[in-house]
């Protein structure tokens, strides 16, 4: 499954995928345009320190083959094939680049995307359109670059020079006016070395390929023709924009844990010494011997007569009791002991575990994974501080269990957001929480959902925020309608990159916005912020929690474009 | 009729304590092999089951709860399938086999009466938190069920460099050989009214696990109900 990636993403590749060979397509196009597409392969210094590794249409792949230029197939405008392992160690960085070859600006591109896939099989995919950019000529689409692992940043930054600027900035210098407009005529004829979306990364997923490959025109080995001199060292601007990209806190990506953060737990060892490991619910070792009810249940093979445990002790078990005809289950399941033999049934049967305390708890393992934000199960959630280096917010009171070095304060909503909060309603009592370490945040055995915002923006009501990282950007937002014995309604609108927990009572309902979607405001829980609320009121006589109201109720309709979405709890509050 | 409640008729019987569903206990009764549950817990026995509130063993090992009205626990005795739950709360089965657990009071929801338990104080904190003023340690060969409001996780403290911290309303239970002891993350602000309301924290350190639920609501139901 690819992910998405936003302007300003980072990932590890081996969070991507465990492959290293890597095809990375380009799919740039715009109405009477051409576009040159390149890698630059950059020093530790961001510079392009070795003029053989500016692979581009005039010079196909660089020495040891570890980039190479693979032309338009797949759907792609430009293709490249890097082999992460190959890639020599004064390389720290490829940066893919599209420039306009003439006249033009970016702001006419088509939407396009830059996509990595491994094993026949899409990774990741960084989408961007025209209207991302304006006048630039040129644009620095993503990154690979080293930092302990590689590791793929979607950039997205314009440039308003064309390739010769470009290159200029990356320490570069253009020997003569060249850059010939005939880029994409020039790659003729043999084969690409691979098919790319199918070539076998180490993972071998058999995946079949994303679009079937169109036949390749490999790009014509050109007899080393720079354009371009080795740099001297003279003249060349400093490359600001790329580090400040990447020195961005990272919100999609997991990334190492600054150093001193406790590492996540590893799965495999458990360090109680407990003989059995077995996962709950699989057949295990027989319960201790001296309780007298049977090793394997002799009533599943005889279900007109159950036969009560033995010591049990009743001449007349009460009927139900152990038989199995009654309810439609499948007799003589021959189910061994512990497995999972209620399956026609609607309750999950306890099954006998190994004995022991870790192997009775083992169901409930912390889960291990690197991410800022985890899951843990459907009402606890994980955030690890480490991952992204900021603080989050959480409801007061929220933390149930910590571990490494956290400090919890207090965070007023100042003296304005206390003035509005009293107006709204929309407050929040929030704790900050700041160090090193993973915390686990709950409340109330009440449903969790993280909600990954990149860039766009949500709706939630603020006794549903559970947590968030202090990346976002919240406000109170006002939905208007008449009918309102308040005069208006309100909620928190979060914006920008990062995480926001909202928590719900019971399984909630996520519905598309359609035509007529309308939600009770009392039991909506969160919106798309894109969606428009109207107010559509109807006099019932319902409690309303809302403050100011007396007792009318409001429904909301949304409007928006497809895509949007409303979280609707089954509880009214 | 009955044909959308079939579905949740008993499993047979396989074990000392199993889960029927994710809330309920289903306890194999003997004579014999007694119980201690909380009282008010049994939701319903089939066969002959007999219950002792308040037992004279119960009130000699356990005459360090400061409860005031007795033990909160019920010896069941006799033989029969008796089920237990306490107001939707997960129920969780652990064949002990020998090991040991230490589990908050409001938590435990019953246990083998022959395994070898004990009443312990939860030295420190106990009296801040307003909860968790006893916990009970039990080991021995046997079957223990808790209850935790959601589903509980369970954590491994690790090697013991870095502590564990706890919110004690949260608390389920931990291996008995855990250090234990109380945090009071007290600073100036939480003086005046501005905690960041995680004042006390319990921490743990050693080797071993902690249980925790997502909840912190630590209402004692089946005391309150009175």
């Amino acid at each position: 499954m690819a992910r998405e990636f936003q302007r300003g993403h980072k990932a590890r590749i081996s969070d991507l995928t465990t492959g290293t060979d890597l095809y990375v397509g380009v799919q740039i196009a715009a109405p009477g345009l051409t576009f040159d597409i390149s890698c630059f392969g950059l020093d530790a210094d961001e510079r392009l320190s070795d003029d053989r590794y500016f692979v581009f249409f005039n010079q196909p792949k660089s020495p040891e083959e570890s980039i190479q230029l693979l032309g338009a197939q797949a759907g792609d405008t430009e293709s490249f094939r890097i082999t992460l392992d190959k890639i020599p160690p004064q390389i720290h960085k490829l940066s893919f680049t599209a420039t306009i070859d003439g006249d033009g600006q970016m702001s006419q591109v088509n939407p396009g995307y830059i996509r990595i896939v491994a094993g026949g099989e899409e990774v990741a995919r960084y989408a961007f359109s025209g209207s991302e950019f304006s006048t630039e000529r040129a644009v620095m689409l993503g990154d690979f670059y080293l930092k302990d692992v590689w590791r793929f940043a979607a950039v997205g930054q314009g440039f308003d020079g064309g390739l010769e600027a470009l290159l200029r900035n990356f320490g570069g210098e253009v020997a003569e006016e060249e850059t010939p407009a005939a880029a994409p005529q020039a790659q003729a004829g043999a084969a690409p070395g691979f098919a790319p979306p199918a070539f076998g990364a180490p993972a071998g997923a058999p995946a079949p390929a994303p679009q079937p490959p169109a036949p390749a025109p490999a790009p014509a080995p050109a007899p080393a023709a720079q354009g371009f001199a080795p740099p001297p060292g003279a003249t060349p601007p400093p490359p600001s924009p790329a580090p400040s990209v990447h020195a961005q806190p990272t919100i999609v990506a997991p990334m190492t844990p600054p150093g001193g953060a406790p590492p996540p737990p590893a799965p495999a060892p458990a360090p109680y010494g407990q003989p059995n490991q077995q996962p709950y619910g699989q057949p295990s070792a027989p319960p201790p011997p001296g309780y007298g009810y049977p090793q394997a249940p002799p009533a599943q093979q005889a279900p007109q007569a159950p036969a009560p445990p033995p010591g049990y002790g009743q001449p007349t078990p009460p009927p139900g009791y152990g038989q199995q005809p009654p309810y439609g289950q499948v007799p003589a399941q021959q189910a061994p002991y512990g497995a999972p033999q209620g399956a026609p049934q609607g309750v999950p049967q306890g099954a006998p575990q190994g004995p022991g305390v870790a192997a009775a708890l083992q169901q409930f393992k912390e889960t291990p994974t690197g991410q800022r934000w985890t899951q843990q199960n459907k009402k606890l959630v994980r955030v690890d501080l480490g991952v992204g280096g900021h603080p989050v917010l959480a409801r007061q009171g929220s933390m149930v269990l910590y571990q490494g070095k956290v400090d919890f304060s207090y965070k007023g909503a100042g003296f304005a957001g206390r003035i509005v909060g009293n107006a709204t309603g929309q407050e929040m009592q929030l704790m900050r929480c700041t160090g090193q370490g993973q915390v686990f945040l709950a409340e109330n055995s009440t449903m969790l959902h993280p909600i990954e915002l990149q860039g766009d923006g949500i709706c939630v009501s603020a006794e549903n925020v559970l947590a968030f990282d202090e990346s976002l950007q919240y406000e109170v937002r006002r939905i208007e309608g008449h009918g309102i014995p308040g005069g208006a309604l309100f909620t928190m609108q979060f914006t920008g990159t990062g995480t926001i927990v909202v928590k719900t009572h019971g399984t909630p309902v996520v519905l598309p916005v359609t035509p007529t979607t309308f939600a009770d405001a009392n039991a909506v829980v969160a919106w798309s912020s894109a969606a428009q609320v109207i107010v559509s009121s109807q006099v019932r006589m319902r409690r309303n929690a809302y403050p100011g109201d007396t007792g009318e109720s409001v429904n909301l309709q949304f409007r928006a474009a497809p895509g949007n979405f409303i979280v609707v709890q089954p509880y009214e509050i | 009729m009955n044909q959308p409640l079939a579905g949740f008729a008993p499993a047979p019987v396989t074990a000392r304590m199993e889960n029927h569903g994710n809330h309920m206990a289903k306890i194999a009764m003997q004579t014999g092999n007694d119980l201690f549950a909380r009282v008010g817990s049994m939701v319903a026995y089939e066969g002959f089951v007999q219950y002792e509130p308040n037992p004279p063993a119960v009130r000699q090992i356990a005459k360090d709860w400061m409860t005031g009205e007795g033990a909160p626990l019920m010896k069941c005795t006799g033989d029969g399938l008796l089920y237990l739950a306490d107001y939707g709360a997960n129920v969780v089965v652990i064949n002990l086999n020998g090991d040991g657990i230490s589990v908050n009071a409001t938590n435990l929801l019953a246990f083998d009466a022959h395994l070898t338990w004990g009443v312990e104080r939860v030295k420190g904190l106990a009296k801040f938190a307003g909860q968790g003023l006893w916990n009970t340690k039990i080991s021995g060969q046997g079957w223990v069920a808790l209850t935790s409001r959601g589903k509980p996780i369970v954590v491994d403290c690790g090697g013991g460099e870095d502590e564990t911290y706890v919110d004690p309303d949260a608390l389920v239970a931990w291996s008995p050989n855990l250090k234990v002891k109380g945090k009071r993350s007290f600073k100036a602000q939480s003086l005046i009214g501005r905690g960041s309301g995680e004042a006390y924290q319990m921490a743990f350190s050693g080797q071993g696990i902690v249980v925790v639920q997502p909840s912190e609501d630590s209402t004692d139901r089946l005391r309150v109900r009175g």
